[in-house]
């Protein structure tokens, strides 16, 4: 039986599963460098037992995240990882339910679940793994596509709007909503921890790019498409927390402003939203930390469930609920 | 066997539910043996006709008669079909010499004018039929004596005890428990209730003849229930703690029943957004380590098709209830079908195990349940409990049901932390029988539960390798299905008549009381018939079918379905065509099945 303590640390060697599923520089390696690194953080400094991690995914390459592990998880179907893991954690609270997610996966076949889990607020958290395209299926368009993008379902470039997760997490009443970059590893990290430590259904959206089947014009050879999302696509939040206070707010509402973006904040959601469509005039998106929210209480807590009380765990002999049973009976005559 | 047979007839909103329910609670509070349908219940809130049905009997009774002795008649559409539409009115039904107790005064209230009722306009028809009328101004009396028209179906229920000796103590003890001792609501419906005492009386109105020779019993114990609420109470004693559902006719009532109850044992109740999302919330609370369920009907239950795929690849146990309805799409919501049968035994894509089983009534589901959530956990597979409408939202009564018959078997469940090479669980470890045995995300030590819809190896990773598939395929599927059929858990097919009887009968769900009385019924005639009533449908038991074909000289297959689905798997897994021999009764026009409409199907 495995115990971890600081003289036997967890090692990352130790959950790093047997897979091999990504194209040489695909994004989700870092996505899963960081998350190891996370969960090494977890269990050996934060004391959480390696035992009570879920790991969650559903079909995609990203999904292919619990076969790069070695920890207790669940592969499922494509767009239906969300709804069992939400079935996990209102099974048993004592879980840290983490969820692996493609943009397709998520936000075109999973969309009613993904939607109706923030308005629920479960306490889990999803990361979802967004590269604008359908990776497995060989690129095909995704919904986070942005307009005009050449793919093998789009050739002409792609007439469909992009959907805005962060938008929609905000809006549905997520308690995270953040967004994280697979190329700066640390960065991702702490978004990850701090998402997982949210009490309430997080969102961590992450540019995971797909070097294989994303294709821009002007940028090729591999690392090209990081350059891209670099140079031309994202935005950092307190970047633009900075830059765009001019345009976005009115000089009265500047004067109570703080000096940086605080994702606290009561008014975070509103500011995190101007922000985004601001940014979205440039062709930009907005990344890192743009919303912490713990005041709505969980599905959990709604539904009267707890670690103490996890129905999973719940006594279910016959004796020890007899009189309860005949009580039941009893309504019923 | 005595019984007496009632339809309360009105239009939503009429209370001919509560009306009729209690009329029933009451006659089962004297001994007698109740039962209440929907005998026209539309799928709208308001406005359409609407009719309730009992009938009470000195022996248990399971599905209504043909005919009523006695017609309430709150609203004109109890006599007519006044849409036109091709509606069989409540009347059609009255037997000869029956008894009609009718509101004589206007429609003081409801939104659509014209429905007094008026026998005259059908004057013919209660000639005919010989009728026996009996007409006082319910509405006028409720609205001016107790200023509030629902109380119309109370005055009716004293017009009733009256006629049929019914003693007041045992309708006023109803009243409190449905409305509470000394509520304002109690004294005026008692109130109600003697003023339609007292005008039968002064009218000198008597029915000796329908009255049933009924004894209380002593402490009874009997219970008075839904097809749904028994489902769901069995499943609760069956340790069921997280149920998911989506608000569906006729399934619904086990998701409210749920709600109400599941939280007092520790459970969790979750209104998912979707059927599809509810059968997936039952798969993580089983793969968390719950006794896990969801009821639903024909639409839900398609959305539930990839998630049952999904339970099958992961050996992941989880209880679905197919309470069916009239289909296709949205079909007959609120009425009878047997139409999903196929999608039961068929449904889910790929090969997987599963075990179908069918309750013939509700202290046969009641204890079902405890075999279904058994049998889920021993062979981790889907495990369907398959019924029909007139089931679920049939009130029946039933002998005392007894908990402490359950016995709890989770199944191979791991005891030491691991049980592979390196101390690490595997989660589809190949094993003599075929069965790997469950862990639970949060035992202590073991972090390599790794359950996979992918083909996947024993530690559950994705393989596409030959033999590895094949190891897989016939641990999930091939062996699984031969241990299965030999668990001596399955319930087993009952039958009803003499051994030698030539006719033969075969049905599953609430067909149960229409052709067990069919059979009675043949057998006063003299003609020998028997009934085989399937309560596993898969594995399907094709050795008991095949002896019990081959031991008639004509079989019919009794069911709620045009395409005879069921007759379809006789053939498939039992007979061969037969085409002479094995015979179809089919209802599909969304009414219940009588013991008359079988025997003139014949
Ligand atoms: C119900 C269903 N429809 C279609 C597919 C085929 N399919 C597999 S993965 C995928 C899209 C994956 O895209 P995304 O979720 O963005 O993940 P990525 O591969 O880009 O990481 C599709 C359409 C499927 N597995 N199941
Ligand atoms: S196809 Fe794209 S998303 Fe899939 S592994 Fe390769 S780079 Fe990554
Ligand atoms: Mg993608």
């Amino acid at each position: 039986m495995a115990v971890y303590t600081p003289e036997k640390p967890l090692t990352a060697a130790e959950i790093t599963g047997p897979g091999a599923w990504w194209c040489s520089g695909c994004g989700d390696f870092g996505v899963t460098a960081a998350f190891k690194d996370v969960l090494v953080t977890l269990v050996n400094e934060l004391g959480v037992p390696l035992e009570r991690v879920f790991v969650m995914s559903g079909i995609g390459c990203s999904s292919k995240e619990p076969e790069m592990l070695r920890l207790n998880a669940y592969h499922g179907q494509h767009g239906r990882s969300i709804p069992v893991a939400m079935g996990v954690a209102l099974a048993n609270p004592n879980l840290v339910v983490v969820d692996f997610g493609g943009d397709g996966d998520s936000y075109a076949i999973g969309m009613e679940h993904f939607v109706h889990a923030c308005i629920k607020n479960v306490n889990m958290t999803l990361i979802v793994m967004n590269n604008q395209v359908y990776g497995l299926t060989r690129g095909q368009a995704s919904p986070t596509g942005h307009l005009g993008l050449k793919t093998s379902s789009t050739p002409e470039g792609k007439k469909v709007r992009p959907v805005n997760p962060l938008k929609l997490a905000i809006a549905a009443g997520a308690a995270f909503v953040g967004r994280g970059v697979s190329w700066k590893k640390k960065e991702l990290a702490e978004l990850m921890l701090r998402a997982i430590q949210t009490k309430g259904f997080s969102l961590l959206d992450v540019f995971s790019p797909c070097v294989t089947y994303h294709r821009e014009p002007g940028y090729r050879g591999s690392g090209a498409i990081v350059d891209w999302y670099r140079l031309n696509y994202v935005l950092d939040i307190q970047e633009a927390w900075r830059e765009m206070r001019d345009q976005v707010f009115s000089e009265e509402e500047r004067a109570h402003l703080p000096s940086d973006y605080d994702p606290t904040s009561p008014d975070a959601a509103l500011y995190a939203l101007r922000l985004i469509e601001e940014a979205a005039k440039m062709g930009r998106e907005v990344t890192g930390l743009l919303l912490v929210n713990e005041s709505a209480p969980t599905l959990e807590e709604a539904l009267g469930v707890s670690p103490e009380r996890a129905p999973a765990l719940a006594d279910i002999s016959v004796e020890g609920n007899l009189e309860r049973y005949r009580k039941l009976l009893a309504e019923l005559r | 066997m005595r019984s007496i047979q009632v339809c309360g007839a009105g239009r939503a909103g009429d209370g001919t539910n509560t009306n009729i329910s209690m009329l029933g609670q009451v006659l089962k509070d004297l001994g007698a043996w109740a039962f209440v349908w929907r005998e026209e219940v539309y799928s709208n809130i308001q406005t359409r006709d609407t009719a309730f049905g009992l009938r009470a009997a000195d022996v248990p009774v399971y599905g209504p008669d043909d005919e009523f002795d006695i017609l309430e008649a709150f609203d004109q559409g109890a006599f007519v079909d006044w849409t036109g539409e091709g509606r069989v009115p409540p009347l059609a039904r009255l037997r000869k010499g029956g008894i009609v107790l009718y509101d004589s005064s206007p429609r003081l209230e409801y939104p659509n004018a014209g429905h007094e009722v008026r026998p005259e306009q059908v004057e013919a028809e209660l000639k005919a039929r010989e009728a026996r009328l009996f007409g006082l101004p319910m509405g006028r009396m409720a609205k001016e004596q107790f200023g509030n028209y629902i109380v119309r179906g109370t005055i009716a229920l004293g017009v009733l005890a009256h006629m049929l000796g019914l003693p007041e103590e045992a309708f006023a003890r109803r009243f409190v428990r449905i409305f509470g001792e000394g509520s304002d609501l109690f004294r005026l419906n008692l109130e109600a209730f003697r003023a339609g005492l007292e005008y039968a009386r002064a009218e000198g109105w008597e029915l000796p003849d329908l009255r049933l020779p009924l004894t209380p019993r002593e402490d009874d114990e009997r219970q008075l229930l839904l097809g749904n609420e028994a489902v769901a109470l069995g499943s609760i004693v069956a340790g069921c703690r997280f149920y998911a559902g989506y608000p569906i006719t006729p399934a619904s009532e086990v998701l409210e029943y749920m709600a109400e109850k599941l939280p007092s044992v520790g459970g969790v109740v979750v209104q998912a957004d979707s059927e599809m999302a509810a059968a997936h919330h039952v798969i993580g609370g089983s793969v968390a380590g719950a006794r896990a369920m969801t009821a639903t009907s024909g639409p839900g239950f398609s959305l539930m098709q990839e998630a049952i795929s999904a339970a099958g690849m992961t050996e992941t146990p989880v209880v679905i209830v197919v309470s069916q309805r009239g289909g296709p799409a949205t079909g007959l919501p609120t009425k009878v079908g047997q139409e999903d049968l196929n999608e039961t035994v068929f449904g889910g894509h790929g090969d997987f195990a599963r075990i179908v089983l069918a309750p013939t009534e509700p202290e046969d589901a009641f204890y079902m349940m405890e075999k279904a959530f058994n049998l889920a956990d021993r062979y981790q597979c889907p495990v369907f409990v398959i019924y029909d409408q007139m089931f679920a939202q049939s009130t029946y009564t039933t002998p005392p049901l007894n908990p402490s018959r359950f016995t709890i078997d989770r199944g191979k469940v791991v005891a030491a932390p691991a049980n592979g090479h390196n101390g690490r669980y595997r989660r589809y470890a190949l094993t003599e029988d075929g069965i790997s045995p469950r862990a639970f995300p949060g035992m202590p030590g073991i972090h390599t539960i790794y359950v996979n819809t992918n083909e996947h190896t024993e530690e559950g990773y994705i393989t596409e390798e030959m033999v590895v598939r094949k190891a897989m395929v016939e641990k999930r599927v091939v062996k699984r299905m031969q241990l299965i059929v030999r668990d001596r858990d399955l319930p087993s097919p009952v039958v009803h008549g003499p051994a030698d009887a030539p006719i033969g009968f075969i049905g599953y769900g609430s067909v149960y009381g229409p052709v067990l009385e069919a059979v009675q019924r043949l057998a006063e005639k003299g003609q020998k018939a028997k009934f085989m009533a399937l309560r596993t449908i898969w594995p399907f038991p094709g050795r008991e079918v095949r002896r019990f074909v081959d031991s008639c000289r004509v079989v019919y297959v009794v069911e709620y379905s045009a395409t005879a689905q069921l007759k379809g798997l006789v053939q498939r897994e039992a007979t061969g065509p037969m085409p002479r021999k094995l015979r179809s009764v089919l209802r599909y026009d969304g009414r219940p099945m009588t013991p008359g409409y079988v025997l003139q199907s014949l």
